[in-house]
This record gives C-alpha cells, sequence and structure tokens, in this order.
C-alpha cells in the first residue's frame, strides 16, 4: 500500500500568507542553514563517522542533503538535552563518543576493516546488531548499545523529519496553519 | 502589572504557574492578598512568538535532564512537564474529562490503591462546574457518562477530525458507545478577563507545540491575566532552590535564581505547585515537609498504550483536535472485545491525531524503523490514526522519585525516576490492546501497531487524613509546615482514569478557597 500525496512546493508555500511570520522565520532559518563542517563537539573522525551512521539511518537523493550530523554536533556542543537520560546510559556526549568507537571495533571484529571502509550492507549489519543490543567488541560491555541506539535514531529522524524538504517529501502543509480571507 | 519588593512580605509566594498555580494565584489575588507567582520558565507572548513548527517549540518542554529508570521506564521532556508562565498548560492537549465519582474510592471498590479524602459531589463538581464555563470548554450537548451534569458544556464540539471519524466508525461496528469529547479548547470566541477576545479554534492540530491564538485554554490566556488584572505579580525565569525558615519550622521566605543572581522574597505562605517532579524535587532538596517519608514515593503515571493504524483515505492526522472523540465505555469495563476485565480501575478511549515529527520519533522509538523502511512508512504519514488510553495505575514501594549524585546545569541534583509496570498496568493494558486492535481493524486499518507509553507523573505527596501516610492534608496543607501548601498532581492518591488537568484545577481553587476561609 503505496500513497502518492499530491506535489507541492514547501517553498512557495513559505512565500503565503497562510503561514506564520514566527513559521516563516523558524523553517526559512532551518532551510538556509549550511552543513555543518566544522563539528564543535565531536573530532573530525568522530563526525565523519557520525555522518555515515546518518547516512544509513536516513538515506537522502543527493538533491535534499539534509544536514542531520550537525545539529547533533550543535546540540552535544551547547550541552542541550530533551529533558531526559535513561539511567543505564552515560551522558548523552559520552554515549555518542563510545558509540561511535565502538562500532569501529565492532566493523574490524566482523570485516576487519573500520566502519569507514565498509559497505553500506556491512554498515547496516554492525548497526543492526547495536539496535538488537548484541555488538562485538569488548568497547560494548557494559553499555546498554540497544537503548542507546533508540536514542541516536530518535534523534536522527527528529531532525530529518523537522527539515521542511523532508516534510515536503511526506505531503506535510500543517506549517500552512493561517486562513486566508 | 503590579511588582512587589522582594522585601515585601507577601501574603502568599506561588511557585509555578501551570494548572496547580494559576487558578488559586487568580482566587487570592481577587480576594485583595498580596501575591507573587515565581516561574521557572519565559513569559511568552504565543500570538508572536509561537511557531508552527515542532522543533522550534520544544522550548515548551521542561528540558533539564531528569534520569528515568526501572523496567518501564517513563520519557519526560516532551512527553511531560512543562516551562513557561502556565507550565504545561502550554502544551497539553486540552482533554478535559470529569473523573467518575467512583475514581476517587479505589480502595472502597476494589481494595486496593488508596480513596481521596474528597467527595465528588461537594468537594469538585462545583468547581468543574465553574472551571468548564470560566475556560471555555467544548462538548457535547450531553454526555453519556457519569453523574448527570447541571448545564450542558458552554461551547459545541469541535469538529471531529479524521482520527476520531475512524474510531467512531469501528466502535459501532463493536457495540461501544462514543461521544465528541470535552476539550478545553473554544468552539466560538470567548471574551477573557485581562486578556481579550480568545479566537475560536482553527483546527491546526498543534495544541501539544503551543497553540497561537488564544483558542486553547492555557493558563496564559486565562487564570494569567485574570490574576494579573486583579493585582498579582508574575515573576518569570526564576528558579526556586531554597527556603527560609523560622524556629518554628515556617516558611518566611522562598529562594530563588533569577539570572543568574540569588534572590530572597520574603512571605507568609508558600503554594508549591511545581509539577510532580519538580515538587518532591524541591521538598527532598530542603528536607522539607517529609515526617510522613512520602514525599517522591507513590509515584504513579497514567497508562497510555497508543495504537495506530494506517488507512486507505487520506487522514492528515495533524488537523483537528487532536483528541476529538473519547469513549468511557472502559471506565469499568465489562467483558468485551479486549477480554475478561481482570483489573482493579479502568480507563478511557480516546482518538488521537499526531504531528509528523513526533510520529516519526515514536516509530523509532516504538518500531526500530530506519532506513527505506522508515521512509516507506512515513510516507503514509497522511493517512495514520491513532487511539489512545488514558487509564489507571496503582502506587507502588517499587515506583519512585530520588535525587542522585549527578547535578543538572544549574549545580542541583538530577531527579531519578523509577517506574516499573505491576501486574494490574499490565492487564488492563493489554485489554485495552485487544479492544484498540479490534476497533482499528473494524475501521479497516492495516499495518497495525502498538506504542507503550506513560504518560503524567502522579502522587509523588499525596494527600490523605493520616499525617504518617500522606504529606499535605485533604486541603492541600503540609502535615509538617502549615504555612505550606502543595496543589498539582503530587497530590493525587490515585491516579485516575481520565486526564488530570481539568482536576488539578480544580483542587487549585478549592485549596484557594479552603485557604481563604481558615
Amino acid at each position: 500500500m503505496q500513497h502518492q500525496n499530491p506535489p507541492y512546493s514547501v517553498l512557495d508555500l513559505l512565500g503565503t500568507d497562510r503561514v506564520t511570520p514566527a513559521t516563516r522565520k523558524a523553517l526559512l532559518t532551518r532551510l538556509s542553514e549550511p552543513p555543518v563542517t566544522n563539528p564543535q563537539f565531536f573530532t573530525e573522525a568522530e563526525f565523519g563517522r557520525l555522518q555515515r551512521v546518518c547516512a544509513r539511518l536516513m538515506p537522502q537523493a543527493e538533491t535534499d542533503s539534509i544536514d542531520l550530523a550537525g545539529p547533533i554536533d550543535g546540540r552535544l556542543a551547547g550541552k542541550n538535552t530533551n529533558g531526559w537520560r535513561y539511567d543505564d546510559l552515560p551522558n548523552d556526549g559520552d554515549a555518542y563518543r563510545l558509540f561511535l568507537a565502538g562500532i569501529d571495533q565492532t566493523a574490524q571484529v566482523l570485516f576487519n576493516l573500520s566502519f569507514d571502509t565498509i559497505t553500506p550492507d556491512e554498515q547496516d549489519a554492525v548497526l543492526r546488531a547495536v539496535q538488537q543490543g548484541e555488538p562485538s567488541g569488548d568497547l560494548w560491555v557494559g553499555f546498554a548499545a540497544d537503548r542507546f541506539f533508540e536514542e541516536l535514531l530518535a534523534e536522527v529522524v527528529e531532525v530529518y523529519y523537522s527539515h521542511p524538504v523532508a516534510q515536503q517529501r511526506i505531503g506535510y502543509t500543517g506549517m500552512a496553519d493561517q486562513r486566508v480571507v | 502589572m503590579k511588582t512587589h519588593p522582594t522585601e515585601d512580605i507577601l501574603d502568599a509566594v506561588v511557585i509555578g504557574t501551570g494548572a496547580g498555580g494559576a487558578p488559586l494565584l487568580a482566587r487570592l489575588a481577587m480576594a485583595g492578598l498580596n501575591v507573587v507567582a515565581l516561574e521557572a520558565g519565559k513569559f511568552w507572548k504565543a500570538t508572536d512568538d509561537f511557531a508552527t513548527d515542532e522543533r522550534t517549540q520544544d522550548f515548551l518542554f521542561w528540558n533539564d535532564e531528569r534520569l528515568t529508570a526501572g523496567s518501564d521506564p517513563i520519557a519526560f521532556g516532551r512527553n511531560n512537564s512543562g516551562t513557561g508562565v502556565g507550565g504545561s498548560t502550554l502544551h497539553y492537549t486540552a482533554y478535559t474529562p470529569r473523573v467518575q465519582p467512583d475514581d476517587l474510592r479505589l480502595r472502597t471498590d476494589f481494595g486496593v490503591g488508596e480513596d481521596w479524602p474528597l467527595d465528588y459531589h461537594r468537594d469538585i463538581e462545583p468547581y468543574y462546574d465553574e472551571l468548564e464555563s470560566f475556560l471555555g470548554v467544548s462538548g457535547p450537548a450531553a454526555y453519556p457518562w457519569g453523574p448527570a451534569r447541571k448545564t450542558s458544556y458552554r461551547y459545541a464540539p469541535l469538529p471531529i477530525n479524521g482520527a476520531g471519524r475512524l474510531m467512531e466508525k469501528g466502535c459501532r461496528d463493536l457495540g461501544i458507545l462514543t461521544s465528541p469529547a470535552a476539550n478545553a479548547a473554544l468552539s466560538a470566541p470567548q471574551f477573557q478577563e485581562g486578556y481579550g477576545w480568545r479566537s475560536a479554534c482553527t483546527n491546526r492540530g498543534f495544541c501539544q507545540a503551543g497553540c497561537n491564538n488564544g483558542a486553547k485554554a492555557s493558563m496564559d490566556v486565562t487564570f494569567i491575566p485574570l490574576a494579573i488584572q486583579h493585582g498579582a505579580e508574575v515573576r518569570a525565569e526564576c528558579l526556586v532552590t531554597h527556603f527560609e525558615r523560622d524556629s518554628q519550622g515556617r516558611i518566611t521566605g522562598v529562594v530563588y535564581v533569577q539570572h543568574g543572581k540569588q534572590q530572597r522574597q520574603r512571605c507568609r505562605h508558600v503554594f508549591l505547585c511545581a509539577g510532580s517532579v519538580e515538587t518532591p524535587r524541591l521538598l527532598l532538596l530542603n528536607n522539607l515537609a517529609n515526617r510522613s517519608q512520602q514525599v517522591g514515593r507513590n509515584l504513579m503515571a497514567h497508562t497510555a498504550l497508543q495504537i495506530w493504524g494506517e488507512f486507505d483515505e487520506p487522514v492528515y492526522p495533524w488537523q483537528g483536535i487532536p483528541g476529538a472523540l473519547i469513549s468511557e465505555d472502559t471506565h469499568r469495563p465489562t467483558h468485551r472485545a479486549g477480554g475478561p476485565a481482570d483489573f482493579v480501575g479502568g480507563y478511557l478511549l480516546q482518538s488521537i491525531g499526531v504531528m509528523p515529527v513526533t510520529y516519526a520519533s515514536q516509530m523509532a522509538r516504538g518500531r526500530g524503523l530506519w532506513g527505506a523502511t522508515m521512509h516507506e512508512a512515513m510516507g503514509r504519514y497522511n493517512h495514520v490514526a491513532g487511539i489512545n488510553i488514558l487509564g489507571d495505575c496503582l502506587p507502588y514501594a517499587h515506583n519512585y522519585l530520588e535525587l542522585s549524585d549527578e547535578k543538572d546545569g544549574r549545580g542541583l541534583p538530577k531527579p531519578r525516576v523509577f517506574f516499573s509496570l505491576g501486574e494490574n498496568e499490565e492487564r488492563l493494558t493489554s485489554h485495552a490492546n485487544g479492544l484498540m486492535r479490534a476497533i482499528w481493524e473494524a475501521a479497516g486499518a492495516r499495518n497495525i501497531w502498538a506504542f507503550p507509553r506513560s504518560a503524567h507523573v502522579i502522587g509523588t505527596a499525596r494527600m490523605g487524613t493520616d499525617p504518617d501516610r500522606a504529606v499535605v492534608n485533604a486541603n492541600g496543607q503540609s502535615f509538617d509546615v502549615p504555612n505550606l501548601y502543595i496543589c498539582d498532581n503530587s497530590i493525587f492518591p490515585s491516579a485516575l482514569s481520565v486526564n488530570p488537568a481539568l482536576t488539578i484545577m480544580a483542587l487549585s481553587l478549592r485549596t484557594a478557597d479552603k485557604f481563604l476561609m481558615s
């Protein structure tokens, strides 16, 4: 069962008076934000790996290119949280770093290569092992891998579906909520 | 707005401006008392500041980190407390069912849980009547469940959205009675003292991320302007950390941090209305009002399982009041499609709409979808509808709140909340799971899936008649500190099988009236 959403342009919609000034400002700002190239929280290597992870979790057409890793880096650099954390996970920043080191080790165990150089299918296998809470490698000992994966995935999809381009893709027009008289 | 110097000895300081604090603030101000409300968050102007964008609106939630533990850990952040003048009413769905009288006597009827030290008709119903008129609740002319109402709801029900129509269809097939729900959102414009005209709801469906036209009866467009009109001061961005006390243990001042600077407000009485996490946290931090050792204990959370399904026809799940339709046939369920009702208490059923980021996030957490499967599932977002329960929960020794050793950004210990469902909640949820799936199948849903969750932390400073087993008396007054009153959902002795906001407001008005009589 696949439905066709009627095509529309979110950019055109944002230009109309069906959108409030506050909404227009928020969404145009997000649309115009350049992708993060100099991470503030992660090292270059960690950030590159996080980008590879995001590309597997929410694969995108080249033309979409919604920055997923950048807002995560920004949040962690600003020490912001979503208001809660599973008690069995370390703080968000440490958990991300542990995960990024851990998937590299798991890739070494499974494929004798870095996570950064294995194929997308192999990367998916590593990520599935994390999601199932059974990744190989001693870095994972004592780390609730499946819990962290849930947190990671929720953050990535929230960033993705907050972007007007992704919202256009699913046919969401709720941002245009003003009656025009 | 009238302001008071901190050296003045005020009649009362109210901590928190949500459903617990705002109504009593207005009541005290209208009685001529000098009152100041301290609110941790900002004073927003929703019409200008609120965007129709979930991510931008994250500022409505209490985002200081809370640690969540137990076998069914509770999600906080957008799922719970709010911040800003108006508290969590800024992001509540405005769903305002009344409790039924038997909600208040679980122990009498089932031998477990707790009775309330209040009588429905004497202590709560008159406040419901007052509140529904003042807030401008929209609802059906004749509500099918509970005691007969004195009058109809003030306004006609809001339009039934896609999920509501589908739930109506599924329930009709199964012989389950439904009704348009009571929602504290206007179906016609209303003049609000101190605020002006509130618009009728435009069916933006954005209640949980902030109403931008005053249609939803959040406190910032109802009781707060009324309070200010009558001389109350609302001091925003003030986080309370300590209390000053005299040799008898009575509170003489409230210490708070505003813009990085510590301040002290002297006062004769304190009304603590910070919600069921911040209220016990503040009490535990100050070792206050806890001779019973019940502060932080008896923690409950509503069973709030959601069942989602996809339909052939477009639903547009962001449109309309999210909780448009209700059934309370499951309040004390008899044998139905869900199986035998082998549990204490009951639940209500509500249709639910959903905003896209919230839905995607729930599919990530609940279904673990990613890659192509997430894209496919979200490609059907426009065809999605949900049903939700709001059900009872019993208090257990294994569910509680404590202070952790970890400090938050303000240097205060983070709260740690333990929550695990008991057998009763498992049975209730299982019954609801079966019933809601049957409703969705009858309505023609495909790809039905369940999102287990709980909502509304309750009971962490409960009211009662026995000072050894409760923190406050039936009037909300601390047994230990006579000039301290508590009013929010932390004082609920039992969870109730309805959304709590209207009942918190009713207790708030009652607490003010009892205080003014004393």
